[in-house]
């Protein structure tokens, strides 16, 4: 007999034998997210327009999501323990405590549940809106310019369509708000919160420079987490966990680089919501990120380069080039717009390759990846963020950025006009500032923005046009 | 009060003096408030510390708008748009700006004044966690500054100029702290509005002119006749509590109220506790500045400041407490949240949370939450 949800998951990639043999966990799980056929039909709509389904990769990277968030809801109930990490989250600890789990055979679901809610409930049901309600309900109210991710996951445990964690930990000192947000959530559910301190004190223009204490007292941080999630799960956090984890994260960034060189082509084959999706499995996932993630992003990079081949694409040949911040989460419609107003978006600046650095000197696993923080710039300093920047426009040779800050992320709007002053003072290439909410598309309306877009993108034809003349 | 009216002479011609010193060779060290920038490290090397406090007007804060969105919090626009117009002369005459990184608010104020103007900005960090490596951090990092102050004034910070600083500073808290703890019987003796003008003056009147004012204030209350009632006693706290950012205790205490006890983030100078004259001394600065002092809503865990939120409340008797904390400062919005329960299980007392962005449009609304409030407890 078919089900309610069966023409939705194979929009969504997922086979007919898979549909039967998860059945059960599918039926229990969209129970526990209140979705039935009325939000299946919406969301067969919401893809289609917004997906481009015609593409198996994409298909897929939708399945790999659907089955992460299957997995979040079900967590509990099928005996894992729970560890939650925070966006942005310095990245590899998550993974590093997944590899440990699985080499001492414990059985963990270890993700960011809000990202995990944006691209699922956002970009496939396009219904967040009662979880980030619920979420301003429960203590971080509206019009305060509070963190719509902090936001959806204070609802997402409020509505009880996500566990209570047994340890939770962020970044105690890029982002303020992850920190509060989550002791307000050990104040209501009584978890355990580990909060990874360090400190943003370096001087503007001093990266890629800095003060070797800042790796100390971060690597500490690291090295206090690792050893907690010894103490509450029973694994230990070490080098060979850490090697594992690089090991299996392996394919999956290597895919993403594929995709990234192909997202440089002329035109650009597919749209930027798509390498969006592939992109963001790494910031929500230790889980299906890795199982099924370099799979579809491998599938979509082989249909990308056929595109490449025949020379199809989302915007026209000769479209100007721009670099982005970052894909909203949870919407499509501002990566849509920016592609209609004829602006090819090659790529946002966190997937712009890792720059190479010498081998390092530290021999703790926390200050290892705590140096590789102040190296890669973006944990470094808003001026870290601006050489980036500057870099990546140098680099990519883009005629344009979009910097598309968050409004309610603190370490981003501080960057609302330096950023683009000084890109542009430095490298020539015009910067828009646009103010967006990644995760929360009641905030903006991708029609108001689009004037500006638009204007952008005109002048940015005209500057190139010039230039060939 | 003969020795404010004292005091308010001195803040009224102190520019002109600052001005006099540094044409005299003096460095001018400012400061950002929050209670982390040890004094004593400036005037250990002859250097004038100067914290720059000011807030309440929205002017800044709109000027603040050519160089940082508006989701930064009120006060650290303001900061920037004093910085970057000119229009706080107290900008205008630092050598050096030091900046205790606290939380991302107040980091925007030292790249967006770095970039933008000529003031040479010396970052250290605060950490938000009292652990041992952070302790650390902190060191380091006023080791850092008491370098970069040599360097400036060519004066080398020894134990014993340190020690001197110490003292006087001691003096300075030991006073603040008597004259507050005589606020705790009733009714109290000295007003919050004089009590805050007292404190904010420390934050620039010459540091042995603000001992002699604290000592004349503290006799002058010992000696004179205690009022003859008070109204509903009020704990007032929040974010940061700016010189000129009246609004709310001469609402509070038009609508009949006594502010017996503030505690503040920023805006209020940390006065309960003593530099330890024994051992190391820079360790011994680190130990009262970031160790043993009340932590501010960025600290993670916040227990430790919440509990010593409700001591105060149960030692300086208070009918109610008043929450103030300006726009966009996510800490405190969110802790606004969950303390008012805390607050009640503990004590049985009401909140009353309010926040500004420095607009006068939100005068009649404060007032009348205020008066309703005051009414409420008087109850």
């Amino acid at each position: 007999m078919a089900n309610y949800y069966d023409a939705l998951l194979k929009l969504c990639g997922f086979e007919d034998d898979e549909i039967k043999r998860e059945k059960s966990r599918i039926d229990r799980a969209f129970r526990k997210l209140e979705l039935g056929p009325e939000d299946m039909k919406k969301a067969e709509r919401w893809v289609s327009e917004n997906h481009d389904v015609e593409l198996l990769g994409v298909r897929k990277l939708l399945r790999a999501w659907l089955m992460e968030l299957i997995d979040l809801e079900l967590a509990r109930e099928e005996g894992k323990k729970i560890v939650y990490y925070g966006y942005p989250s310095i990245p590899g600890p998550g993974m590093a405590i997944k590899a440990a789990a699985d080499l001492a055979g414990v059985d963990i679901y270890c993700g960011c549940p809000d990202v995990v809610l944006c691209h699922t409930l956002g970009q496939i049901f396009n219904k967040l809106s009662p979880v980030l309600e619920a979420g301003e309900q429960n203590g971080l109210p509206p019009g305060h310019g509070l963190c719509s991710l902090q936001q959806i996951r204070n609802g997402g445990l409020a509505k009880g369509i996500i566990s209570v964690p047994d340890l939770v930990t962020g970044s105690s000192y890029y982002c303020d708000m992850g920190s509060k947000a989550d002791e307000l959530l050990h104040e209501r559910y009584g978890h355990r919160a580990i909060y990874v301190d360090g400190s943003m004190d370096s001087r503007w223009g001093e990266y890629p420079d800095y003060q070797p204490e800042r790796v100390e007292f971060l690597g500490a941080q690291l090295n206090k987490l690792f050893a907690t999630v010894s103490e509450v799960l029973g694994v230990e956090v070490n080098t060979q966990a850490w090697d594992k984890s690089m090991d299996t994260s392996r394919a999956l960034y290597s895919a993403l680089g594929r995709l990234t060189r192909l997202m440089t082509a002329d035109p650009v084959p597919v749209s930027y919501v798509e390498a969006g999706l592939a992109l963001q499995l790494t910031a929500g996932s230790t889980g299906r990120s890795m199982t099924e993630g370099p799979q579809a992003v491998s599938i979509l990079c082989d249909e990308v380069e056929k595109r490449v081949e025949r020379g199809v694409g989302v915007v026209e040949k000769g479209a100007p080039t721009v670099l982005i911040l970052i894909a909203p989460f949870s919407d499509p419609s501002v990566i849509r717009m920016i592609e209609n107003a004829g602006l090819a978006i090659t790529t946002g600046i966190y997937s712009v390759p890792p720059k190479k650095h010498p081998p390092t000197t530290y021999t703790t696993l926390g200050e290892i990846r705590a140096e590789r923080e102040m190296r890669d710039g973006y944990y470094h300093s808003n001026f870290g963020i601006a050489k980036r920047v500057e870099e990546a426009v140098n680099d990519l040779k883009v005629d344009g950025v979009l910097w598309g800050y968050i409004y309610n992320c603190r370490p981003l709007a501080e960057t609302s006009h330096t950023v683009k002053k000084w890109v542009e003072e430095n490298t020539g290439v015009p910067v828009l500032s646009l103010e967006i909410d990644a995760y929360d598309s009641r905030n903006y309306s991708a029609a108001a923005l689009r004037t500006r877009v638009e204007a952008f993108a005109e002048m940015l034809r005209d500057r190139k046009a010039s230039a060939k003349a | 009060m003969k020795a404010l009216d004292k005091l308010s002479s001195h803040l009224r011609t102190r520019l002109v003096d600052l001005r006099r010193a540094k044409e005299q060779g003096r460095k001018i060290v400012g400061y950002t408030p929050g209670g982390y920038l040890p004094e004593e490290l400036v005037l250990a090397c002859g250097a004038i510390p100067i914290c720059l406090i000011r807030g309440g007007d929205h002017a800044p804060v709109e000027l603040s708008g050519a160089y940082i969105c508006r989701w930064i919090d009120t006060f650290c626009r303001a900061q920037i748009g004093y910085g970057v117009s000119g229009d706080d002369p107290y900008y205008g005459i630092v050598d050096l700006l030091a900046i205790p990184i606290t939380d991302n608010h107040i980091r925007a104020i030292s790249d967006v004044l770095d970039y933008n103007t000529n003031i040479e900005i010396f970052p250290f960090g605060v950490p938000h966690m009292k652990e041992k490596v952070a302790f650390d951090y902190y060191l380091h990092g006023i080791t850092r500054l008491k370098a970069r102050l040599e360097e400036l004034t060519g004066v080398e910070i020894t134990d014993s100029k340190l020690r001197e600083a110490i003292s006087l500073c001691n003096r300075e808290r030991e006073l603040l702290k008597e004259i507050s703890l005589m606020r705790q019987s009733q009714p109290a003796p000295i007003s919050g509005k004089d009590f805050v003008a007292l404190n904010h003056g420390s934050f620039l009147a010459d540091k042995r002119i603000m001992v002699e004012t604290l000592e004349s204030v503290y006799n002058e209350l010992k000696e004179q006749s205690a009022p003859a009632s008070e109204g509903p006693r009020i704990l007032l706290t929040g974010s940061t509590l700016a010189m000129g950012d009246y609004r709310v205790i001469e609402t509070v205490e038009a609508a009949g109220g006594a502010i017996v006890i503030e505690e503040f983030a920023e805006g209020i100078r940390p006065y309960w506790e003593k530099v330890k004259a024994s051992g190391d001394v820079m360790a011994a600065l680190a130990d009262c500045y970031f160790t043993r002092r009340a932590p501010p809503g960025w600290f993670r865990p916040g227990k430790e400041r919440r509990d010593f939120l409700i001591k105060l409340a149960k030692d300086f008797n208070v009918a109610g407490v008043i929450w103030y904390q300006l726009m966009y400062r996510e800490s405190y919005k969110t802790e606004s949240y969950y303390f008012p329960s805390l607050l009640k299980r503990e004590t049985g007392l009401p909140m009353l949370t309010l926040e500004s962005d420095y607009d006068q449009a939100e005068t009649e609304q404060l007032r009348t939450r205020i008066e309703t409030f005051i009414e409420t407890i008087r109850r």
